[in-house]
């Protein structure tokens, strides 16, 4: 692989961005000024965010985000399609408006090594990147070796489903296919993890589809933990919508999976399971580029500042969204989304040399138990000497006793919060 | 000065909301679109939604920030924004209302 100069990096963003009318001009009008490079890896919530809102704020950086898939298919709201309430087009979007509205140069490959001392990422396609200042934005990888049996072939059988694409198509349709009485087996993982409400907000939307169409069914969740995000809300709306139809086994109680069959179709934790249905999420990690650039710690995730999400391993790189250590806040797609906006305005700040206010944070999360029965949890985060710290007194999940009409426009905001989070990213 | 502030509320959130609070005079614009721009993600691009939730762009920053605390009192009934209100400081409303009402 060969060095790119600038000249080269040119050609490559006119290549890259030849589809597009706006977005290779302000890439290269950008560059050719001797403007600031920036390259984000990974374009979800966190990468996509960031990259919108540098250009945004100062079209003058030239932002490359790196992305090996075409269109983007969003875990918030897969659980939806697992219930039948919407379909996989619902989920996908795409990057045109980050390439012709915000002339973000994107480029459809993978990053192969990051290389912190040269400041410089390698492509699959053969390219190599300078940058200024990289983001690095991966998700989560699994630590497939957690449970015996279980591994990237075996989520063929047992989907994980904790990447939305193929894996959610394929849980659902082993939803469709099982037979009325089966139990399926939804197994969370231990903390942390991404989207903390996630497991629990699917046991919800499966057993809306099963109470429909397969109403003998049970959903067994066998957990690794004591207790779980929004657990009293959960808990109760599967009391009122779906009886009988749930059981949750605690860790402590022998909910933890220790090791799946995938021939037999069964699951050990305490006891063994058979099951119609197997959900199996395995222990998470940063992606797998964060670790092999050298940007986690022991734990598997990257330690970074908690304003400007810059590693304290590597300067100049910044880590964003799950894959960061982010101190309270949650690896949600809104945390992601709220530590993409700091991020942005703390790397235009540097390259001005001005400061970048003092930083904030908000998490707003909605599940939705049934499709008119909406839960939210919020929080606001401002940094104190123990890092992201949530502001105590705010915040907190939906009232424990409210009405169906409650319940009702909680479940009406969690899709105007999609519509919305979705539309300041890619829309 | 932002510091003290932070502190400061974080200790005494009655008192401040009570006292009425500083001006926003005293959040810097910076402090003040950091704050803010964590409210599009549900409100929508630069307070634009496209759904089910109230859109802020066209509104007034004494509109936006009386509705804020009147949501933090609970003198009007929400869902989830007297939670996301009870996090910010009168001064720091009345910072990120303007912020939001500049936006074209």
């Amino acid at each position: 692989m060969s060095k790119l100069t600038r000249r080269d990096f040119l050609k490559l963003a006119a290549v890259a961005g030849a589809a597009s009318a706006l977005g290779p001009v302000g890439a290269l009008a950008a560059a050719a000024k001797g403007g600031k490079q920036v390259v984000v890896v990974g374009g979800g919530f966190g990468g996509a965010t960031c990259a919108r809102h540098i250009r945004r704020a100062d079209p003058g950086i030239a932002v490359t985000l790196i992305e090996p898939s075409k269109q983007f298919i969003t875990c918030p709201f897969s659980n939806t399609v697992l219930g039948g309430l919407h379909k996989m087009a619902d989920i996908t979007r795409n990057y045109d408006t980050l390439r012709n509205k915000f002339g973000v140069n994107v480029v459809h490959d993978v990053v192969t090594t990051i290389d912190p001392a040269k400041s410089m990422i390698s492509l699959k396609g053969g390219q190599s990147l300078k940058y200024d200042r990289l983001v690095v934005a991966p998700g989560i990888d699994f630590k497939w070796e957690a449970i015996a049996g279980y591994s990237e072939k075996a989520s063929l059988v047992m989907p994980h489903s904790w990447k939305a694409g193929p894996q959610t198509v394929l849980l659902r349709q082993q939803l469709e296919s099982m037979k009325n009485g089966g139990v399926v087996v939804v197994a969370p993982p231990p903390n942390p993890f991404r989207c903390p409400p996630g497991p629990y907000e699917r046991a919800s939307m499966i057993a809306h589809y099963l109470k429909q169409h397969k109403p003998k069914s049970k959903i067994l969740i066998l957990d690794a933990k004591d207790k779980f995000s929004k657990q009293g809300l959960f808990q109760a709306g599967w009391e009122k919508l779906y009886p009988g139809m749930i059981e949750w086994v605690a860790g402590s109680k022998g909910g933890t999976v220790v090791s799946v069959d995938t021939r037999r179709m069964t699951v050990q934790a305490a006891d063994k399971h058979k099951a119609a249905v197997a959900n199996i999420i395995p222990p998470q990690k940063a992606g797998a580029i964060a670790a092999s650039a050298g940007l986690t710690d022991a734990s598997g995730w990257c330690p970074v500042d908690p304003k400007t999400f810059e590693s304290t391993i590597h300067p100049g790189i910044h880590v964003i969204g799950d894959a960061s250590i982010a101190g309270a806040l949650p690896k949600s797609g809104y945390a992601a989304y709220s530590e993409a906006l700091m991020c942005a305005a703390s790397i235009v700040a540097i390259f001005k040399g001005e400061h970048p206010g003092d930083a904030s944070f908000v998490n707003t999360c909605y599940s939705l138990v049934g499709p008119k029965y909406g839960i939210s949890v919020a929080g606001v985060y401002r940094i104190t000497d123990k890092g992201i710290s949530e502001i105590e007194g705010a915040g907190g999940v939906s009232p424990k006793e409210a009405d169906e009409a409650f319940r009702e426009s909680e479940a009406r905001y969690a899709q105007g919060w999609y519509d919305s989070l979705t539309a300041d990213v890619w829309g | 000065m932002a510091y003290h502030v932070r502190q400061w509320f974080l200790l005494f959130p009655i008192l401040m909301t009570g006292a009425g609070g500083i001006s926003a005079a005293d959040i810097s614009p910076a402090t003040a679109a950091n704050m803010a721009r964590n409210c599009f993600g549900c409100h929508g691009p630069d307070g634009r939604s496209p759904g089910a939730i109230p859109a802020l762009n066209g509104k007034s920053a004494e509109f936006i920030a009386q509705s804020f605390k009147d949501f933090r009192s609970g003198e009007r009934p929400s869902t989830v924004m007297g939670r996301h209100a009870k996090g910010y400081s009168d001064a720091e409303v009345n910072a990120l209302a303007k912020y939001i009402s500049s936006l074209k």
